[in-house]
């Protein structure tokens, strides 16, 4: 992932891990694991951690605490009415920017 | 040092007792996860991330000191936790914690500032073309 790819990520990221609770509740390794198989390499896990304790604290998504064989419960963070509408917002506006960003890429041919 | 400032900054003996607590789960984490997230500790407790003024420090740190204990029981290596930029990282941490801090109270002031020169600004345009014949 080269560094403006990481640059426009992190305007997005918020989203995109909204978008992976929506499918099903996880918790932060596995959104990490998921991003990175999917090529976004660069991400830290603990940039997901941050982001995940944000959106916690915003009252977005709902945790719940699971025991764990060793070392403290994991935090699984679910999506919760609040952030489902917060997500609806994200996939309006980036409809809108991909839109008017390929019309903008076609113009310039 | 930074026991003194959260002496003075959080008032009751319970939170006094779960920043004790704090304390000993980070003096209990192994190497290199103990020296990393002291490193962090420092920085937080430094302000340079901004800290938070209410009881979301409580929160905060107990989550801080929670990341930790995971990556060490997980052995996840430091650099995978913390990135390439680690006051990045921090930052964004504390940033999640933080409600509403002194320099809110200046952006607002800004913001009333521009918005009240607006009004003056509209008033005198309709008195400008009123003057005119």
């Amino acid at each position: 992932m080269g560094k403006q790819a990481t640059e426009m990520l992190k305007g997005i990221l918020e989203g995109i891990v909204l978008a992976i609770l929506s499918v099903r509740p996880a918790y932060g390794y596995e959104i990490t694991a998921w991003l990175r198989d999917q090529g976004f390499s660069d991400i830290a896990e603990g940039t997901v951690y941050a982001l995940l304790v944000r959106v916690e604290q915003r009252g977005l998504v709902d945790v719940e605490k699971v025991p764990s064989e060793k070392g403290p419960p994991r935090k699984v963070y679910s999506l919760n009415a609040k952030g489902q509408d917060y997500l609806a917002e994200f996939w309006r506006t980036w409809s809108f920017l991909a839109e008017r960003l390929e019309q903008l890429h076609q113009g310039g041919k | 040092m930074a026991a003194k400032w959260i002496e003075l900054v959080t008032g009751s003996l319970e939170q006094k007792k779960e920043y004790r607590r704090y304390r000993a789960r980070i003096d209990a984490l192994p190497e290199p996860y103990v020296t990393v997230a002291k490193a962090f500790h420092r920085y937080f407790m430094s302000g340079a991330a901004g800290i938070p003024e209410d009881d979301s420090v409580v929160t905060m740190l107990r989550d801080f000191v929670e990341l930790w204990e995971r990556a060490a029981a997980d052995g996840t290596p430091v650099r995978d936790i913390v990135g390439e930029d680690p006051v990045e990282f921090a930052d964004l941490f504390a940033q999640a914690y933080l409600g509403k801090r002194w320099i809110d109270n200046e952006r607002a002031r800004l913001t009333r500032s521009i918005e009240s020169a607006e009004q003056t600004d509209r008033s005198v345009e309709q008195t400008d073309r009123r003057e005119q014949p």
